[in-house]
């Protein structure tokens, strides 16, 4: 069977290295040299992307060099001590803590459940939406009566309600009890285009290939459906950093002496440190600012990358 | 024996309605096909859009459910899932698609598009299914430039080309084309026919070639069926049905195919509207109340016609009376 194959053409053996360098050199650029195109076309993007980085990075590492409970104390010498000094770069709170240390500490929290957070609810949510869209008929109705059964659970009462009842939590465990609920919009986006792409003859041309419909949703209908994919996971990320500040603004976040972005605007609570003190809110708002901002301007270069009819990049050889 | 048998085929749509959304009718859109395919021949499957060859080719490779009917492989029913598993069903019969662009995945290389039936069947090692590809694009007259590239970086021959690749691969026994060459312009289908053909010889592959370019058909197939409204209307040899059709509707047919030659245009209208007459005037008699072509009936060892009753009646007599003198 195999031989009539290369009876019919003259091709052997001999030319394969001949041949493969041939097609290396007229090959299409893969899509991260797409995407690094695009970055570099936006400046805007690439000076975002940069920041984004850079603090993540930053944070991460200075605040393994920071004494959490120590900083936490309460120095009475530090009261509301003024920004741009020595010991307090940004200043103080009522408590006499420094508020950069704060900033870094909180910040490293925040950006870590964000993080997590949007790893798994997205991870889940595509999962999702990928097999509900695939399949159809009644996996598609089970799997969307689950869901329409967590969309009515009002979401942020819910959480608060966990978050009191269980005695001992941390980051971990609020990020997987936050995860629960966040996963819902993720899913549809992505079961309403699944359901699309799955209709196409590609995914036909799979099936008549032999090949299995774990393979075909993940390897053939995801790849297809990435751009969704890739903006959405990053406007989620944008959004998920508002999640836990919000609940830590609350204060149903973090449990008590564990900083965050949202505590930190909480400060902002107390008229008083509105009109005097402005540097223990003001920090955290502009941080969260600059890393939306920044979030969304990658996002919209991830989404030009995904579609060539908007791409700004030069196809440079 | 024939290569695969289709019995009976049927495939119906429900359509849902009333207060608790039960199924209140069906849309035929197969009804009781029934042909053989023999091993090396092309046979060719006719009729308008919406009269159910599509969806006859999707039902024979396992794409759509059959409502009712068998098709036989090997002696094995291959509408049963099971069965096609068991076979490796789908490694003898692959598929040609209509939409050249959409039957390839826009975010795979052509050479991950070639080998994908080969990682699913075959187990070749990296260099040998490389070489496999290349062979395949060169037995379809591509370069090996295109192992690389994207689907959407060819023009729509070559991608039909890429598409007969694909199909090939496995070394099939079978290759369903749906209306392989309707989407391109006139010598493009002729550089893709040929290609076909040429497959064919080589590797001594039958096709069911679905199409409604009765000329294409009549430069591809030694078989023919026509299809209307669900059912297959006319079945014969190529001689059978371009020499003596009996049925109105391929009358209609053949009537329809464009004549280039200028000096009788007023003759072939006059003949077009001649038949178009006829066809009006006895729809009545040649589908029944529901609108349903009658069951066949045998006018010839190898031409079948669905004939309104009293004909089929006259046909059937002819037949006995031969018998009887035998």
């Amino acid at each position: 069977m195999k031989r009539d194959i290369e009876d019919a053409t003259s091709i052997s053996e001999a030319d394969l290295e001949k041949l493969t360098k041939e097609a290396n050199q007229e090959a299409t650029p893969s899509a991260a040299k797409i995407m690094w195109r695009e970055f570099v076309a936006d400046k805007p993007a690439l000076i975002s992307l940069f920041i984004l980085i850079v603090f993540i990075l930053f944070v991460i590492i200075a605040s393994m060099f920071i004494d959490v409970p120590k900083m936490m104390e309460t120095n009475i010498m530090g009261y509301y001590a003024k920004p741009f000094t020595p010991e307090y770069w940004l200043g103080a709170d009522a408590g006499g803590r420094s508020i950069a240390k704060e900033l870094v500490v909180g910040s490293r929290n925040s950006i870590c459940i964000a993080i997590g957070l949007t790893i798994i609810s997205s991870t889940f949510g595509i999962c999702w939406g990928l097999v509900s869209g695939y399949f159809g008929g009644m996996v598609d109705l089970a799997m969307q009566r689950v869901y329409d059964f967590m969309m009515i659970i009002p979401m942020l009462m819910t959480i608060i309600v966990i978050v009191t009842i269980i005695p001992h939590y941390n980051a971990i465990t609020l990020t997987l009890i936050l995860s629960i609920f966040y996963w819902m919009g993720t899913s549809r986006l992505i079961r309403s285009r699944t359901l699309s792409e799955s209709q196409k003859d590609y995914v036909a041309a799979s099936k008549t290939s032999g090949t299995g419909n774990l393979k075909i949703i993940f390897r053939e209908i995801m790849p297809n459906i990435s751009s969704l994919i890739i903006v959405d996971t990053t406007l989620s990320f944008a959004e998920n950093i508002g999640v836990e500040t919000g609940l830590s603004f609350l204060g149903f976040g973090l449990p008590m002496g564990t900083p965050s972005l949202g505590t930190l605007i909480a400060n902002a609570n107390d008229p008083e440190n509105i009109t005097g003190y402005w540097w223990t809110w003001l920090p955290a708002a502009v941080e969260i600012i600059i890393l939306c901002l920044s979030i969304s301007y990658i996002g919209q270069v991830m989404r030009r990358t995904t579609n060539a009819a908007q791409r700004r990049g030069q196809d440079k050889k | 024996m024939s290569l695969i048998e289709i019995k009976d085929l049927k495939v119906h749509y429900p359509i849902r309605g009333g207060f608790w959304n039960r199924v209140v009718d069906n849309v035929k859109a197969v009804d009781g096909v029934t042909f053989d395919i023999e091993a090396g021949e092309t046979y060719g499957l006719v009729g308008e859009s919406g009269s159910g060859k599509s969806t006859t080719a999707k039902a024979i490779i396992g794409l759509e459910k059959a409502t009712s009917g068998t098709v036989t492989y090997k002696g094995k029913d291959v509408t049963k899932a099971e069965n096609r598993r068991k076979l490796d069903y789908n490694h003898d019969v692959q598929m040609i698609f209509q939409d050249s662009l959409s039957s390839l995945n826009p975010r795979k290389r052509i050479e991950d598009i070639i080998a994908e039936p080969l990682r699913n069947f075959e187990k070749l090692d990296k260099q040998a299914e490389k070489l496999r590809v290349l062979q395949l694009l060169d037995i379809v007259g591509l370069d090996a430039d295109a192992l690389y590239k994207y689907p959407h970086q060819f023009s729509g021959g070559q991608r039909q080309r890429i598409g007969v690749a694909r199909a090939v691969a496995t070394h099939p026994k079978l290759i369903i084309a749906d209306e392989p060459v309707s989407a391109l312009d006139l010598s493009v289908q002729a550089q893709v026919l040929n290609f076909m053909k040429k497959i064919q010889r080589d590797f001594g592959i039958s096709y069911l070639f679905i199409s409604h370019d009765l000329g294409v058909v009549r430069h591809m197939c030694n078989n023919i069926a026509i299809m209307n409204r669900g059912r297959i209307v006319e079945v014969g040899t190529r001689e059978d049905i371009y020499n003596e059709p009996m049925h109105i509707y391929t009358k209609r047919l053949l009537a329809a195919i464009p004549e280039t030659n200028v000096n009788h245009r007023k003759e072939h209208r006059e003949h077009r509207l001649e038949i178009e007459k006829i066809y009006q005037e006895q729809q009545q008699k040649y589908y029944d109340k529901d609108g349903m072509a009658f069951p066949l009936v045998k006018v010839s060892p190898t031409h079948s016609v669905a004939l309104p009753p009293e004909e089929a009646k006259k046909f059937q007599q002819q037949a006995e009376n031969k018998e009887v003198n035998v």
